[in-house]
């Protein structure tokens, strides 16, 4: 009798407690994304280590004179031990130390650079303070080619790379470059570290501001130099931004794929990110391995991030009330720094722009005069005749440029449709079960795609969709995109979310309203700033993203960015220089729109 | 030794007037309380001491040397003005230990690392903290930061301190306790204290001397107990004490008879004045009137606040209502009534300007 009603007790107080768990949408919604991202983001990250054991049908087999769908340490060694012809020096040692090099570089740069002008606006009297904030972020907004495509268009000339043609530098100054300035490690890092620098501005300026003044003001009281506050008190309190940027500048850098395309490939200048796509075709076993040792990095780095930041130096930096910051006085050095400033960021931001623009409308390459330019490649017809060269009709009158634009929006949208939703139920379940297990590792699945890098991430894809009939074409490139760009939402979305007091949403709860409810009439429009950079971000960045899809689009319906792509391969410049400009025209106003109607802006949803 | 004047300092924020033409002089070892409701420039004005804020325009004179003066262009930074500063939410640097966040004043004067130590140790254990030496600030309590806070404050021996609502971040036990220790702090290091808060009661316990400021202006400068008894207008009458004082308006007339909230009452002051027929304000303390078995006058009992140590009474006479403080553990049954008479000191204002006009004996006459 009494062991009964003792197991009864045990059972309804169980069944007591599945059901509070389960009452909680936040359990409900982490349990979901949990299953969701293990088959999404764990499943493609097996898969990948499994094939790098399997043999592939092809050059791969006959290589490994093994047959197809073999378990296999062939590509292990033929990658890293093979002496002969100084294969594995130059498939993987090479590339490896370069990717190195290049993203250490790319992100002292990026830290350099974007902090210290974060500094300066922040903590100085510097003029033009608005403009300098206001365009910092623009290379963000363009395609991270742009630069490149820019630097190089700019400075090649016919003694160095491909050899084809001069650029405007050597066409119009007559000024050639040498060729370390123009390919390779040095343009590579400069150009990321540029690219990149946004970050720095954005995480370290928001630290900065949200610095407490006290801290620096406790020092000056007794009686510490500037220089000194500068180094022993401000940088080790803005030190986790730093380390966060640096976190994801090195890993955006490492797997930057169009970029080396552009500055590497033409002197043989190969990262692993190159490195795998040359491979993936003949050698997919290997480009697997070169992806996994990327993957590798990445979690490195995210470790020691978190070593840094999660220390015991817990880092509140905003204490209580605070004062108005007293600003540097930049003195006699004001004017020179700002115009300095303002000159480099229009060179960065509008140089670009412009260079295509002029690139875009001549007809021979290296001829800058004016009887050179038409607008044909744009809205001229009848050109393959005319002109011998590329389409028929200028870009503006292709249909296919249409429809690649159409693609290009609607997956954008669409894939920050889902990211940016989803971003928010992963902020909402992890800031509510905050610090719990469940909660800690659907943050961490959340942030993993981050450090895949897009080549990688889409080879997967590929050979994932290859299992399931219906995963094909665009709805892929849904899933891909959404999936890829779920670490940016989540964090703006966990970001809003951890603003936001607990009991705003228990005061709806005790009244009674029920969830769906409180999330879309108390808790988003609260925070709807927050939240809508985590569409923004996605939307922007699928708009111009090339290798994470370059792999799957099929050329039937290409997006912009393959489209630009294969007019570069094909060696058509006028044409991918206008749809490289159309690209970005339609990126800056598609941020521009969002931006003025709903005050979501790309640096609240760089949370990293 | 550093005696701190203000001539005419003023600060304006674009069109707001925070401070206005302040004039104060700070004795040596004194510890001097700037007292207001939040928004009436205190802060203001202790920053602009330390140097943390510039005037806009004026004189401070600290000890012998002039650190500002709007005139001569004289600005010293605060690292040159000796003082030192306890900050509200006490600062801490989360980078450094305990140990390292007081080390870090004596490394700026370049001390010996044995000095160093000796003098971390010693605030240590003057502010019993020993044993978190080690921790990082994060790691603490908020009265532990505090104490570690206080520690990094006094190292450097600065014969100036300022502190900004240093207990205001603390909960109520513990504020007491450090309110203690703050005024032994004060008798032990013989330094000059400047402290800000918005509590009368710190003030009124802790400080030598008072500055009740209002809207950036200086509304009466005296020790606490004087300016407790002798308010200099309504404001700072109102701002002392707790409970708060009873303001009941009234008539005075030539005769010296005055009327007020349906009473008519003799006022005869202490000190030989001429007050002439006006409109007032009779400023009665609680504790001031005495409720008991016996009293000219009767009231209803409105509310009730017991606390064990005193019991305050709120209560209806006619149309006035009025707080009386009641010592012991007692209570009173509500909507009951009760009998009370005034005693003694009351304060009258002047209606129109808020101005004290005197302070005097009440008789009840009906």
């Amino acid at each position: 009798m009494e062991e009964v009603k003792a197991r009864n007790v045990a059972l309804n107080r169980l069944r007591g407690r599945a059901t509070a768990w389960f009452s909680k949408p936040a359990n409900i919604i982490l349990l979901a994304f949990l299953v969701a991202l293990v088959v999404l983001t764990l499943y493609p990250l097996l898969s990948l280590l499994t094939e790098t054991f399997t043999v592939h049908a092809g050059r791969e087999a006959r290589a490994a004179r093994q047959s197809a769908g073999e378990f296999t340490l062939y590509h292990f060694e033929r990658l890293f031990a093979t002496r002969e012809n100084d294969y594995s020096r130059i498939q993987f040692y090479e590339p490896f130390v370069n990717t190195l090099t290049v993203s250490l570089a790319a992100s002292l740069i990026a830290i350099l650079f974007g902090g210290t002008v974060a500094f300066l606006v922040t903590r100085t009297n510097l003029k033009y303070i608005k403009f300098v904030s206001a365009v910092f972020t623009f290379p963000y907004i363009m395609p991270s080619w742009t630069l490149a495509l820019f630097w190089e268009t700019f400075f090649k000339n016919v003694n160095i790379g491909l050899k084809t043609s001069n650029g405007i530098m050597a066409a119009v100054f007559g000024v050639y470059m040498p060729e370390w300035f123009v390919y390779g490690a040095f343009p590579i890092a400069l150009v990321l570290g540029l690219h990149y620098a946004p970050y720095a501005f954005i995480l370290i300026g928001t630290m900065l501001r949200n610095m407490d003044a006290s801290l620096e003001e406790a020092a000056t009281i007794l009686r510490t130099g500037r220089f000194r506050i500068i180094r022993r008190i401000t940088l080790p309190v803005v030190w986790p931004a730093i380390m966060s940027t640096f976190l994801l500048v090195f890993a955006s850098s490492m797997s930057a794929y169009s970029v080396p395309v552009f500055l590497g490939s033409p002197v043989r200048y190969y990262m692993l990110s190159t490195k795998m796509k040359s491979l993936i075709d003949s050698y997919p076993g290997q480009a697997y391995i070169i992806a996994g040792v990327m993957i590798l990095m990445g979690m490195v780095i995210l470790l020691l991030n978190q070593r840094v930041t999660g220390s015991r130096r817990q880092y509140t930096t905003v204490l209580g009330k605070s004062h108005q910051i007293r600003r540097i006085d930049l003195g006699r050095a004001n004017a020179p720094l700002a115009i300095l400033l303002v000159i480099v960021l229009s060179l960065v931001a509008v140089a670009p722009l412009v260079t295509f623009a002029l690139e875009s409308v001549i007809v021979k390459a290296g001829d800058y005069s004016l009887s050179n330019m038409t607008l044909d490649f744009w809205v001229g017809t009848d050109l393959t005749r005319r002109l011998d060269q590329g389409d028929s009709t200028g870009i503006l009158l292709n249909p296919k440029v249409w429809n690649a634009l159409g693609y290009s929006l609607a997956l954008a949208l669409l894939s920050a449709f889902i990211a940016g939703s989803c971003g928010i139920l992963v902020g909402y379940g992890v800031a509510k079960r905050r610090g719990g297990a469940l909660a800690n590792t659907v943050n961490a699945l959340s942030f993993f795609p981050y450090l895949m890098p897009s080549l990688a991430f889409g080879a997967i894809y590929l050979a994932m969709s290859s299992k399931v009939p219906w995963l094909r074409g665009f709805p892929l490139l849904v899933l891909v995109g959404s999936v890829k760009y779920l670490p940016f939402a989540s964090r703006s979305g966990l970001n809003a979310m951890l603003q936001l007091s607990g009991e705003i949403e228990e005061a709806a709860v005790i009244t009674g309203v029920p969830w769906w409810k409180r999330m879309l009439r108390v808790i988003f429009p609260i925070q709807k700033a927050g939240f809508l950079s985590g569409y923004l971000v996605p939307m922007v960045s699928c708009m111009r993203e090339l290798s994470l899809f370059v792999l799957l689009v099929p050329t039937s319906n290409a997006i912009l960015t393959t489209m630009l792509m294969q007019y570069s391969e094909k060696g058509w410049a006028q044409f991918g220089n206008a749809i490289n400009l159309l690209i970005i025209i339609v990126v800056l106003l598609v941020n521009f729109i969002v931006n003025r109607l709903t005050g979501a802006s790309i640096d609240k949803g760089v949370g990293g | 030794m550093p005696e701190i004047f203000l001539k005419n300092v003023s600060k304006h924020f674009g069109k707001v007037v925070a401070v206005d033409k302040l004039n104060l002089q700070i004795l040596n070892n004194a510890f001097l309380t700037l007292l207001g409701p939040s928004g009436c420039g205190k802060t203001t004005i202790l920053r602009m001491i330390a140097g943390l804020e510039t005037p806009t325009e004026g004189q401070i004179t600290i000890g012998n040397k002039v650190v500002f003066d709007s005139d001569q262009g004289i600005n010293l930074p605060p690292n040159k003005r000796d003082v030192g500063f306890l900050f509200q939410n006490y600062a801490l640097w989360p980078h450094m230990t305990v140990y390292q966040n007081i080390a870090f004043g004596l490394e700026n004067l370049k001390w010996e690392k044995n000095e160093i130590r000796d003098k971390v140790k010693e605030l240590l254990s003057m502010l019993r903290i020993e044993a978190f030496e080690n921790r990082y600030p994060s790691e603490l309590s908020g009265g532990q930061q505090q104490r570690v806070a206080i520690a990094r404050t006094l190292a450097p021996g600065p014969k100036v301190l300022f502190m900004d609502e240093p207990l205001s971040n603390l909960d109520s036990k513990l504020r007491m306790e450090m309110r203690a220790e703050l005024k032994r702090l004060h008798r032990d290091t013989d330094s000059t204290i400047v402290y800000v808060t918005h509590d009368q009661q710190e003030a009124m316990t802790l400080s030598t001397m008072v500055c009740v400021i209002d809207k950036g202006r200086l509304q009466q400068y005296a020790p606490p107990l004087p300016m407790y008894k002798n308010p200099a207008n309504v404001f700072v009458a109102d701002f002392l004490g707790n409970p708060a004082m009873n303001f009941i308006d009234g008539r005075l007339t030539e005769a010296g008879e005055l009327t007020f909230g349906g009473l008519r009452a003799r006022f005869e002051p202490f000190n030989a004045v001429t007050l002439g027929a006006r409109d007032v304000i009779v400023g009665i303390r609680p504790e001031y009137i005495r409720i008991g078995a016996e009293g000219p006058l009767e009231a209803t009992v409105y509310s009730t606040l017991p606390s064990g140590m005193e019991t305050t009474v709120k209560m209806n006479v006619n149309d006035i209502s009025l707080t009386s403080v009641v010592f012991g553990d007692v209570d009173f049954p509500v909507d009951r009534k009760v009998r009370f008479s005034f005693n003694k000191a009351t304060v009258l204002f002047d209606r129109e300007s808020g101005r004290a006009l005197a302070r005097g004996a009440l008789t009840i006459v009906s």
